[in-house]
């Protein structure tokens, strides 16, 4: 159980305090963790801290610290998980997440967390029922508090969907448009060692819903080839039973965008652009030269190339070029080669020297690169959808879907 | 800026000044708007109400104008409601007297007909935790409890876990478990299920302590009909309370295999959750059901394999971060059924230096014979790391393999490679390994020698590469053409070494050399004698002095001293023993697993008594007068510890949480106040001084300077009459001492010996033993166990010596068995303590 959660700014000052049980935590504790944080700028800090009284459990998410405290045991992802929870929610509610949008919605905030929390123990955390307990704060709202002069913020209903028996739908979904859009997002996972072998090549992927269906609508989704996939995780309203059997995803959808499925496909043959680094130093000098090309088009444009790499300690001067796109060393010397497309009459590559520091010859830490790219059209991993089909809806809903590939982490060292 | 409600800042009257003429002027502003009746008046409240909050979140304290909000408290706006029993839920305790003005309203709002109002008008009346206020909460909460919402039932099952808080007397008298019992048995709603679960889990463990009758109620929480029942609905369930039941499961004792098997079907897709705690619960579940049947837990890794990694994979850096963790551990206990998802376990750029330590250790773990290519391949790419940590982790753990392995010939040849990066810190790491290896593989000599026989002593700075290097040289000074002349030259800048260290192994090294090629050597020797002998460094100095004496007395004696023929090294000594081990793998999915220990080693000992809450945390009188006197006298000797101990260890013994048997959820000692006072800007040193030191505080200091001194010291004080032996009242012994001496000792006595029926039957949880030993002067050091097995560590000392008497008591209350084995520091007095032992086990639920 958690006995008290904080939220902090970036400069470690106490924007919401909310104490759970009654064993009250003096907030002389943030102090303490942030004096800590600061101790370890350099090195990331662990997640989960021992302070002098309290365990502390932090997640940390666009400028805001979500820290939990408990002097009891317990599941450290539990603590973990309903963090990112509370994270996840609140950007959902206030649009996005940062220090001035938590500041000026502090009210929201108390009321979201004594939703979702009582007495240390995680209690309503659906998104689709705290906003029936809980009303947004949206310009739509402002605009009919303004037109209508009612002031309340809140639905004054009570919060049926608690009881009902699919507690992540709420029982009436109005202005439903009638559509439903299944998305594939997958990332790629890549490593290539220094011999230029793809020593590891797997994806992640999450199937993405976005869903606007009145009544209680039945859906099944099913894969054209689902025996691909190595490992599923599914939101808890997909059912196991069709699954088990025949691979078929048959669920009642919450209102809204949700993840419906995360999988991971493992051991890809190929990755579909090639990145060649070739580093030779010699008298001081170290000669640098990437190739980056298409090695497995894919079908699709790929896009936002760009390759990144930290320039290694002890260069006194660099001097970078390519052949096609914008090479930039930043602040905290990584060079970022920026490609976009590649086109198609020649091959982009990048080349230049290092001079190393005063007797130095040789260069004995070698960068990696880190590779980002984008496909719009196409899972990589090769997973389609076979058919969505709807049931239980008054009339038949518009349905879409949508494939895109970008690169997770995807390193080549050197 | 978002478009968003008005910021609390902007709403403030632009000549508002900060701090106390704040509050005045919210005070001011409050009680206008109190008794108005214009229609937007609610509109205004809630502007200023907002600012009160705003102040209050900012940390200045307006609880002065506690009066005037609840004045304003009489609002039909929920919102308003909401920010006023926020803020009455904060200064309610501070404030008794005016709570009670609270109360009225609160209750009317319990009968409101919204049933939101109603729950969150409960709820803020169980949140105000002033104790003479719980007579008017009885009424509400049962009435509660019978609610046609379920959104009041299930806040009304936390408020009677709130209220046996605050008084558990009024909380057992109104019979309110007995109430929640029955609704978690039939409620239709799945959440107030969940919520009754948690409140007597929470009220019974608590309350065991002191009654039977709690006792057993826990133990029907964990039998059949009641895990089965939450079970079969646990798709009905909220993520966060299917945690909770699945918690309750892993603690359930299934009677045959069919009920584990009929548990894992009905478990199965748990594992597919999209939440990882899920995950991790049922994977808690499946492990320890299945751990008296050897081939099904290994097919339960095998099945358990695929989500951990995923969800490694998938999740943000934190939650990544436990689930390797987790995942570190089961490497460590099966590292062959990993051996072929090794590359999940390689390294990535973006990682941080925390999660690649924890990869390499499981790389270095599942090596085997047809991974070990691939993994070592891997690991020496990271030797060229930017991250020079890793760097060094990832040479130990090339190193690490090659002990591990037969075939050592592919790596020895990559070791060697490494000395070639020509980096010193690279070179430094290699040097130790290489120097370990030669430890284990004398046969590979010849080709490491000629490789670090090419290394000039000038470029290694690192104490630990250097002494490596010069240990070969001495042992190997036959092979190595130059290695007396090297010697010498390091011998010549003897005054510059820093390292005591390097210049012991400097000593020993030319001592070596002398005795295989003397004439080169005999100059050197006698300039590193002399060196020696002139050394500041004790040990240095000591260690010259004795290599002098021996020559001196006979050269061949101080051959066979120096350069006796040596056996390779089979097994290097673990770190940690396999019974922590153990331990840790029990307390799977708890923070004992992130920490890497179990948790009787960070937190504190079970035997403290029940955790009270402290009413006021800011009250800095440490002396609460603790109930039992054994237990005052304990903190006493807590805090000497304290003083004695290093600042790390300090904090860890500091560190108050509950122990890893998470049945017992406050489960923290009474002195929570001490550690608390200590965030109060008070130093733990002061903290100390305040108590009373006492006899046990000159017993202590006594017992310390004699171990200080490693005197054995004889029993010459002994008592009087030798045949009965007395304990001390209060002996004191750390964990950490306490496993060392169990490593060290022999077992003096193993036996087996009965408890009495009604001591047996009384055994409910390991608490009430404990407490049963302490009156006997034995205490305990860590227990641990489900029904029908406990498992105790106690220890004793013998009165007026420093002799422990260390026991492993393993009790089953089904049989009234007890398994003992003594070891004793004095093994002639071990009979005598294990009669007393016995007799004060035997008289156990007697009294």
């Amino acid at each position: 159980m958690l006995q008290c959660v904080f939220l902090l700014s970036d400069s470690g000052e106490v924007m919401v305090e909310k104490q759970m049980t009654a064993h009250r935590v003096d907030r002389a504790i943030c102090g303490w963790f942030w004096e800590y944080v600061l101790a370890h700028a350099a090195g990331d800090p662990s997640k989960v801290v021992v302070s002098p009284t309290h365990y502390l459990f932090q997640v940390y998410r666009h400028g805001v610290t979500f820290l939990a405290c408990t002097q009891v045991e317990m599941p450290p992802l539990m603590a973990i998980e309903f963090l990112s929870r509370v994270a996840d929610v609140l950007t959902d509610y206030l649009g996005d997440l940062n220090e001035d949008i938590i500041k000026d919605n502090f009210v929201i905030v108390y009321q979201i967390l004594d939703e979702m929390m009582d007495n240390g123990f995680p209690l309503t955390t659906e998104p689709n029922i705290l906003k029936e307990m809980i009303a947004q704060p949206n310009i739509v709202s402002k605009m009919l508090n303004v037109v209508t002069g009612k002031s309340s913020a809140i639905g004054n209903k009570l919060p049926d969907a608690t009881a009902s028996f699919v507690h992540w739908r709420t029982t009436v979904v109005k202005d439903a448009s009638n559509e439903a859009y299944v998305s594939i997002v997958e990332e790629l996972d890549a490593c290539v060692n220094r011999e230029g072998v793809l020593v590891k090549c797997e994806a992640c992927g999450d199937i993405v819903v976005n869903s606007s269906l009145p009544g209680v609508p039945e859906l099944t989704l099913s894969f054209a080839n689902p025996t691909i996939i190595n490992d599923v995780r599914f939101h808890p309203c997909v059912r196991f039973r069709p699954w088990e059997s025949s691979q078929i995803l048959s669920f009642v959808p919450p209102d809204g965008q949700f993840k419906l499925m995360s999988y991971r496909v493992k051991k890809l043959k190929t990755t579909p652009i090639y990145v060649k680094p070739q580093l030779s130093s010699d008298l001081g000098n170290c000669r640098v030269n990437v190739m980056v090309g298409i090695r497995n088009d894919p079908g699709k444009p790929i896009d936002s190339i760009t390759v990144q790499f930290q320039l290694p300690p002890l260069i006194a001067s660099a001097d970078l070029t390519a052949n096609h796109g914008t090479v930039d060393i930043l602040a905290d010397q990584t060079c970022l080669w920026t490609i976009g497309h590649i086109p198609k009459d020649k091959a982009p590559s990048l080349s230049g020297n290092l001079r190393l520091e005063e007797g130095l010859a040789h260069l004995h830490v070698f960068p990696t690169f880190q590779v980002k790219f984008r496909i719009m059209g196409v899972a990589l991993s090769g997973l389609q959808i076979d058919r969505l089909e709807v049931k239980n809806t008054p009339s038949a809903p518009y349905k879409g879907f949508r494939a895109q590939t970008q690169a997770g982490r995807y390193e080549v060292r050197s | 800026m978002a478009p968003t409600a008005p910021s609390p800042a902007k709403s403030a009257s632009p000549s508002q000044p900060s701090g106390k003429s704040e509050v005045s002027d919210l005070k001011q502003q409050l009680r206008q708007l109190a008794g108005s009746r214009a229609p937007d008046a609610d509109d205004q409240r809630r502007d200023v109400f907002k600012r009160v909050i705003s102040c209050m979140t900012a940390g200045i304290d307006v609880s002065a104008a506690f009066g005037e909000m609840v004045l304003c408290s009489a609002t039909s706006d929920v919102v308003l409601k909401k920010m006023c029993y926020l803020y009455v839920g904060v200064h309610a305790r501070a404030h008794p007297d005016l709570a009670l003005l609270t109360i009225n309203f609160l209750q009317r709002d319990c009968r409101d007909q919204d049933p939101t109002i109603r729950g969150l008008a409960l709820r803020s009346l169980c949140s105000l935790r002033v104790p003479n206020l719980v007579e008017y909460l009885v009424a509400p909460l049962t009435t509660g409890l019978k609610d046609p919402s379920a959104y009041v039932r299930m806040v009304a099952s936390v408020g009677a876990a709130k209220l046996y808080h605050i008084s558990t007397t009024t909380c057992l008298d109104a019979d309110l478990p007995a109430a929640l019992k029955a609704l978690m048995l039939s409620d239709s709603d799945a959440q107030v299920v969940a919520n009754c679960l948690h409140s007597l889990l929470e009220i019974w463990t608590l309350e065991a302590a002191n009654s039977e009758a709690a006792a057993r109620e826990i133990e029907t929480l964990y039998s059949k009909p009641v895990v089965f029942y939450l079970l079969n609905r646990i798709k009905e369930f909220s993520e966060w309370a299917q945690c909770h039941v699945l918690e309750l499961a892993s603690k359930f004792l299934p009677s045959d295999n069919n009920e584990i098997f009929d548990i894992m079907n009905l478990l199965e897709d748990r594992l597919q959750h999209a939440n990882g705690a899920v995950v991790l619960a049922t994977i808690k579940v499946f492990l320890h059901l299945t751990m008296s049947m050897t081939d099904v837990h290994q097919q339960v890794y095998e099945r358990i394999k695929a989500p951990l990694l995923t969800l490694v994979g998938a999740g943000s850096p934190e939650q990544s971060y436990s689930v390797l963790c987790h995942l570190h551990l089961l490497v460590m206990r099966a590292p062959m059924l990993f051996s072929s998802d090794y590359k999940s376990f390689y390294c990535q750029f973006s990682d941080p230096s925390y999660v690649k330590k924890l990869k390499l250790e499981m790389l270095t773990a599942i090596a085997n014979e047809s991974n070990t290519y691939e993994i070592v391949t891997e690991l020496c790419e990271y030797a060229g790391n930017v991250d020079v940590p890793i760097a060094r982790e990832s040479i130990r753990a090339v190193g690490k393999i090659a002990l591990q392995q037969y075939d050592v010939n592919a790596i020895v040849d990559r070791l060697l490679q490494f000395l070639e990066m020509d980096k010193d810190y690279v070179t430094a790491e290699t040097l130790v390994l290489v120097k370990d290896l030669l430890r284990k593989y004398p046969q590979w000599s010849h080709d490491c020698i000629a490789v670090v026989g090419n290394i000039s002593s000038q470029n290694i700075q690192e104490p630990k590469g250097k002494a490596a290097l010069i240990w070969m040289l001495g042992e190997y000074s036959q092979d190595m053409h130059d290695a007396p002349y090297i010697l010498e030259s390091l011998v010549d800048n003897w005054d510059e070494e820093q390292s005591p260290e390097v210049r012991l192994h400097l000593l020993t090294a030319v001592m070596k050399c002398f005795f295989k090629r003397p004439p080169e050597t005999q100059k050197a020797l006698g300039a590193t004698l002399a060196a020696g002998l002139a050394d500041t460094h004790q040990d240095v100095h000591d260690r010259a002095l004795f290599y002098y004496r021996l020559l001196q007395h006979d050269p061949a004696v101080a051959e066979r001293v120096v350069n006796p023929p040596k056996q390779a090294v089979s097994v290097f000594a673990d770190t940690q023993s396999s019974e922590i081990k153990d331990r840790i793998f029990d307390e799977f999915n708890s923070l004992s697993v992130v920490y890497q220990k179990p948790s009787y080693m960070f937190t504190d000992k079970e035997h403290r008594g029940t955790f009270e809450y402290s009413e006021d945390l800011t009250n800095l009188t440490v002396g609460v007068e603790a109930p039992e006197t054994v237990i005052s006298a304990q903190r006493y000797q807590e805090n000497d510890n304290d003083l004695l101990l290093s600042t790390s260890d300090k904090e860890d013994n500091v560190t108050r949480a509950s122990n890893g048997s998470s049945t017992s959820t406050y489960n923290a000692p009474p002195d929570l106040t001490g550690p608390s006072s200590l965030l109060s800007s008070q130093t733990p040193t002061e903290t100390a001084l305040i108590n009373p030191g006492g006899p046990t505080y000159s017993a202590q200091t006594n017992f310390s300077l004699d171990d200080l001194l490693g005197l054995g010291v004889p029993d010459t004080p002994a008592p009087p009459s030798p045949p009965a032996l007395t304990l001390n009242s209060k002996p004191v012994l750390d964990p950490g001492t306490f496993q060392k001496k169990w490593g060290q000792l022999a077992l003096s006595l193993s036996q087996e010996c009965s408890l009495s029926p009604q001591g047996a039957a009384s055994l409910m949880n390991p608490q009430s033993l404990i407490r049963h030993m302490q009156s006997n002067y034995i205490q305990c050091i860590a227990s641990g166990g489900q029904p029908p097995n406990y498992k105790f560590f106690f220890y004793g000392q013998k009165d007026g010596a420093t002799a422990f008497y260390l026991v492993e008591c393993i009790v089953n209350t089904a049989s009234a068995k007890a398994q003992l084995k003594i070891k004793a520091d004095d093994g002639t007095t071990a009979q005598s303590f294990s009669t007393l032992f016995q007799s004060a086990l035997s008289k156990f639920g007697l009294s």
